[in-house]
């Protein structure tokens, strides 16, 4: 394994971290207020009630952009922690495995994740109130994630210029990592934090439910 | 009836072209020893080996032999398969699997001396 893998590894887990103490550290500085009311057992109650499918009332009211979002979410971390590639990878440097996913499945999902990635595309560009919140930012964030999948895609059947396929595959995947804690990717460790202060709000103070 | 046969000869050629700049059959490596194996064997040719100058005739670099986790100096294995030591899963014995063993000796040799192949698909040509 080449150094480039550890640095966008690092770059990714440390600026997320950073990220997540300067929150809370602003949160200490500016909005105090909030400590007065936040629990632990109403941040979890919403995190957990958001992460169930089709539980929260509004994910119900759009179920089909839902259920694609949700899916979308679930392979994105599924597929390339139990691609089989990947942990042969690993276990060479690490002497870890874990059991992988069937490689046809893996490509049939891969498929779905690109779908729902031109899902999100065309959502963005054709919903006229998601049109009004879109920039150009967030097609590339959208290409961004879209490359890795795509390369993969085609370097696991070998159909063009292979090494460079590999080469963009790798590159696509670091620079994905990198972008991670400085762009909105970073909802990954904001979102949980969104839900402990509404679900505190409404848990806490209105005595109301916030899904 | 001349320019008949000469049409005749180079359909003929065209058409056995592909005969002649198809490489065949590729060398590969078995894959006897995997239970369900993922990926076709990979291709390998003991002879373009045998003749880089870098390996010239220590054929122990890769059947070597390793007695309590040292390796024997002067000995080699050609008369063994990698799977007699190599198991599938890393065992006290031997902490490499077979699967390792043929990735970390190829790819290794092939970063160590800047040639040869790397990627997986390089070696694992699809059929």
């Amino acid at each position: 394994m080449g150094p480039m893998v550890w640095i966008s590894a690092l770059i990714c887990i440390f600026g997320l971290l950073v990220k997540f103490i300067l929150i809370i550290k602003e949160v200490y500085e500016k909005e105090r207020y909030l400590l007065s009311y936040i629990t632990v057992r109403h941040s979890l109650r919403s995190i957990i009630a958001w992460l169930i499918p089709f539980y929260p009332r509004s994910t119900r009211m759009r179920p089909v952009y839902y259920g694609i979002s949700y899916l979308f979410h679930v392979l994105l971390f599924l597929l390339p922690v139990f691609l089989m590639s990947h942990i042969v990878l690993i276990n060479e440097s690490f002497n870890l495995s874990w059991p992988a996913m069937n490689d046809t499945a893996a490509d049939i999902l891969t498929i779905g994740v690109i779908f729902a990635l031109v899902f999100f595309v065309l959502r963005r560009r054709f919903i006229p109130d998601v049109r009004f919140l879109t920039s150009f930012m967030d097609y590339i964030l959208i290409l961004m994630v879209l490359l890795p999948f795509v390369t993969g895609f085609l370097a696991y059947h070998q159909v063009i210029l292979y090494k460079w396929i590999v080469i963009a595959h790798v590159l696509s995947g670091e620079v994905l990592l990198i972008v991670i804690p400085f762009s909105r990717f970073s909802h990954m460790i904001t979102a949980p934090l969104t839900r402990a202060y509404t679900g505190s709000e409404f848990g806490n103070i209105r005595h109301a439910r916030d899904w | 009836m001349k320019q008949w046969k000469i049409l005749m000869m180079f359909i003929l050629a065209l058409a056995t072209s592909g005969i002649a700049f198809s490489q065949g059959e590729q060398e590969r490596l078995n894959t006897l020893a995997f239970e369900m194996p993922r990926r076709p064997g990979a291709v390998f040719s003991h002879d373009d080996h045998t003749q880089t100058t870098e390996i010239s005739d220590d054929c122990a670099i890769c059947h070597h032999v390793y007695a309590n986790k040292t390796l024997v100096p002067d000995e080699s294995s050609e008369d063994n398969a990698c799977s007699d030591c190599h198991s599938l899963q890393p065992d006290r014995k031997n902490s490499i699997s077979l699967v390792n063993a043929f990735h970390k000796r190829c790819k290794e040799c092939h970063y160590d001396l800047g040639k040869g192949p790397v990627l997986c698909g390089e070696c694992h040509i699809k059929k």
